[in-house]
C-alpha cells in the first residue's frame, strides 16, 4: 500500500505534468481563466487519460511488447486516446443527452491535449503492474487537474488587479505560471522511491 | 429558495452563471433551436478568424449534435446570436457525476479485484465491468439533475457583436486586499 501511495505522491506532485514536464501547456493557458471550468476541464481529462492508460497498458503488455511492435507505441497510444474521447463522447451523450450538451465543449480538446498521451508514455516505460500504471495516470491526472485549478484561481484574482499595461494578460500569466513551477519545486525533495 | 440556488447567489444576490454565445438555427413549434458557437474551449467562437487553434471539434456534424432549445427565450428568429448561461454550481455538479463517478466505480471494483485475486487479468476485467456500472450510475445522475431542471441554459440577452465565447457573468467581488 505505501509504494502506491508515494507512487501516486510523486505523481502528482513531485514529477506533476504541467509544471514538472511541461505537457499539457495549451489547456493550462487556454481553460484556466475561471475555476469552474478548469475543474470541469480537469474531471474530464483525469477520466480520460485514466481510461485510456487502462487501454494503452493491455495493448502495450499483450501486443505491442510481446511481438516486438514497440515503434508502433506513439502511434496506437493516439488512436486508443482519440478512441476513448469518442467512447466517451459517444457514451455520454446516448446515456444523458443533457449533461452532453453542457460539458461536450471539453472533449474535442483533450484529444490533443499532449499530457495524455505523455503520461501513457511515461507509464510504459516505468513497467509498472496494471494497478499501479492506472494509478500513475490517475494520480498524474488529479497533479494536472490541482494546478489547473490553483492556476485559475490566481487568473481570477489577476483580472481583477491592477497589473501594468505591458505585463497584461497572457504575460502577467506566464510571470504567475513560472512562480507556481518554482513552488512545486519545493515538492522535489520529497524521496518517492 | 433551495440549497442549491442559495449557493449559485453571489454576495450580490446575483447568480453565478457560466456564459456561452449560440446561434439561433431553426425554430420548431415557436421554440428556438440553439447552436453552440464555442465548441471547444478555444477556436470555436467568433473570435476564431484572430485565433490559431481553430479545426478541432468545429466541423458542421459536431455542432449539429450540440444543439439545444431555449423554451424561455424571447422572440428570436434564426441568426440571432445570443448569450446563454448555466448555473457554475450545475456545471460542477455534471462534471462530478459524468466523470468522478465512474472513476470512483472503477477504483472501488479494482481495489477489491487486487485485493482478492492480485491478478492483472482480473483486476482488468472487474474494473471495465465497473466502467460500465459506472455509466448507469451517470444516466441516472443525470436523470437526477435534469429533473431539476438544473442542466438547462437560461436565456441572458442577444449577444451584442463584439460578444465573444470570451464573456463571463460573475460580478466582480470587491478585494480587502
Amino acid at each position: 500500500m505505501q509504494e502506491y501511495v508515494l507512487l501516486m505522491v510523486g505523481a502528482a506532485l513531485v514529477n506533476n505534468v504541467i509544471l514538472a514536464r511541461f505537457l499539457g501547456l495549451c489547456s493550462f493557458m487556454g481553460v484556466t481563466t475561471r475555476v469552474d471550468t478548469a475543474i470541469g476541464m480537469g474531471l474530464a481529462t483525469t477520466f480520460v487519460i485514466t481510461v485510456s492508460s487502462m487501454g494503452n497498458w493491455a495493448i502495450e503488455g499483450y501486443l505491442l511488447e510481446p511481438y516486438g511492435l514497440g515503434y508502433l507505441r506513439t502511434v496506437t497510444f493516439i488512436l486508443v486516446i482519440a478512441g476513448a474521447v469518442q467512447f466517451t463522447e459517444m457514451t455520454v451523450r446516448k446515456i444523458s443527452p443533457p449533461l452532453f450538451q453542457m460539458l461536450g465543449i471539453y472533449l474535442p480538446l483533450i484529444t490533443t491535449n499532449c499530457a495524455v498521451l505523455g503520461v501513457a508514455l511515461i507509464m510504459v516505460e516505468t513497467k509498472l503492474s496494471f494497478i499501479a500504471a492506472t494509478l500513475f495516470a490517475f494520480a498524474s491526472s488529479l497533479g494536472y487537474s490541482l494546478v489547473m485549478v490553483i492556476f485559475a484561481g490566481l487568473r481570477e484574482r489577476l483580472a481583477l488587479s491592477q497589473v501594468p499595461r505591458i505585463f497584461a494578460g497572457p504575460p502577467i500569466g506566464f510571470i504567475v505560471a513560472s512562480l507556481l513551477a518554482l513552488a512545486f519545486l519545493g515538492f522535489s525533495g520529497i524521496n518517492t522511491n | 429558495m433551495d440549497r442549491d440556488s442559495e449557493d449559485d447567489e453571489t454576495a450580490t444576490g446575483q447568480a453565478t452563471l457560466v456564459e456561452g454565445t449560440a446561434r439561433v438555427v431553426a425554430i420548431e413549434d415557436d421554440v428556438p433551436w440553439l447552436e453552440p458557437e464555442q465548441t471547444t474551449s478555444c477556436g470555436g467562437c467568433a473570435a476564431s478568424g484572430l485565433c490559431g487553434a481553430k479545426g478541432i471539434g468545429t466541423v458542421a456534424s459536431q455542432l449539429a449534435r450540440r444543439r439545444f432549445p431555449l423554451p424561455d427565450a424571447p422572440r428570436l428568429v434564426v441568426g440571432d446570436r445570443v448569450v446563454v448561461g448555466v448555473s457554475e454550481r450545475a456545471l460542477l455538479k455534471a462534471s462530478g457525476i459524468t466523470y468522478a463517478l465512474p472513476l470512483v466505480f472503477m477504483f472501488g471494483a479494482g481495489g477489491v479485484a487486487q485485493w482478492l485475486a492480485d491478478s492483472d487479468g482480473i483486476t482488468m476485467v472487474s474494473m471495465v465491468a465497473a466502467l460500465g456500472v459506472g455509466l448507469i450510475a451517470v444516466r441516472l445522475g443525470g436523470q437526477a439533475l435534469s429533473a431539476h431542471g438544473q442542466l438547462a441554459p437560461r436565456f441572458l440577452r442577444r449577444a451584442g457583436s463584439d460578444e465573444t465565447c470570451q464573456t463571463t457573468a460573475r460580478p466582480a467581488p470587491e478585494l480587502n486586499d
